[in-house]
């Protein structure tokens, strides 16, 4: 199947999923057929407990797959890994609906509450409704609170959402 | 010889990268190292599978197609940085929960870093610092 993410999306993603272990993983990944994870680990340098880290993350997300044999001579299982490139896409856009999503959540939120807060680093905004019952003074430090504005975070907040919206066609 | 499916995808990878300026299909199979037989049968075979669009076009007296890509590549910048990308606590995340996408200082901060060229430290020291209060 042709797919419209090159490679440099697919480092992008490795290095997002992980650090740059993830990203030498899958570069070693990318240029070969199938590997297996005791191979990846010494060609690479990465210590295995840290490959099969990695490669358990990338499986979670079907980005690699992998087939199972058994060593005839111990009985042990060998994992064969293989890189899913035409995964990715769908990858990059079911994550992008779930942050949307998370998003959508958070703006409306933000219309539908006015806030207060004590302007101290550490300290939470609190709800209007919170705030009330509070008498107007922050829980944790104890100076007043005055309104908070956010229509700034509001407005950041709306132009991700639809960003994020026309990418994903909505 | 590379194989056709080998050049499809690089053509199709370059009439990605081209944008809505679109490219000729002349230029197109220069750049892959083509003939024109080739690449007209790829701008063609891209178009049958729906992931271009070709017009006609008159370049220097003569007829050609420009190619558009009808998809633009996936791309994962604009939440590459976001801290709900690959969030631990996403199977907890939820807003009639403590954790949640409503009151979550990663996200807020996240949220008000945005548009700023240097993203801000994690933490909810840019509350005080991004919206004063009124």
């Amino acid at each position: 199947m042709l797919s419209t993410i090159d490679d440099a999306m697919l480092i992008k993603v490795a290095t997002a999923l992980g650090d740059e272990d993830a990203v030498k993983l899958i570069e070693h990944l990318k240029s070969v057929e199938e590997i297996t994870d005791d191979e990846i680990a010494n060609k690479t340098g990465i210590r295995l407990n840290i490959v099969r880290k990695i490669l358990y993350k990338l499986y979670d997300h079907s980005l690699v797959s992998l087939r199972r044999t058994r060593d005839p001579k111990t009985g042990w299982f060998i994992f064969h890994w293989k890189l899913q490139p035409d995964q990715l896409e769908g990858f990059i856009l079911s994550q992008k609906r779930r942050v949307l999503e998370k998003l959508t959540i958070r703006l409306e939120y933000e219309k539908n509450h006015d806030f207060y807060y004590c302007n101290t680093n550490g300290c939470k905004r609190i709800p209007f409704e919170e705030a009330v019952e509070l008498v107007f003074h922050c829980p944790t430090c104890g100076k007043p609170l005055a309104h908070y504005a956010n229509e700034k975070l509001v407005q950041k907040l709306s132009e991700k959402v639809e960003q994020l919206r026309k990418e994903l066609g909505e | 010889m590379p194989k056709r499916n080998d050049l499809e995808q690089k053509a199709l990878h370059f009439v990605m990268n081209t944008g809505s300026a679109g490219v000729l299909q002349s230029d197109l199979w220069r750049e892959l190292g083509a003939s024109s037989r080739e690449g007209s049968r790829i701008a063609i075979k891209l178009e049958e599978k729906g992931l271009i669009r070709r017009e006609k076009e008159l370049q220097d007296g003569r007829w050609t197609y420009r190619l558009f890509p009808k998809r633009v590549p996936a791309s994962i910048d604009s939440i590459v940085d976001c801290p709900c990308l690959l969030c631990q606590d996403n199977a907890r995340c939820d807003p009639t929960t403590p954790i949640s996408p409503t009151n979550c200082p990663k996200l807020t901060d996240w949220i008000l870093s945005l548009g700023k060229e240097n993203p801000a430290p994690l933490g909810d020291s840019t509350l005080a610092q991004g919206l004063g209060p009124r």
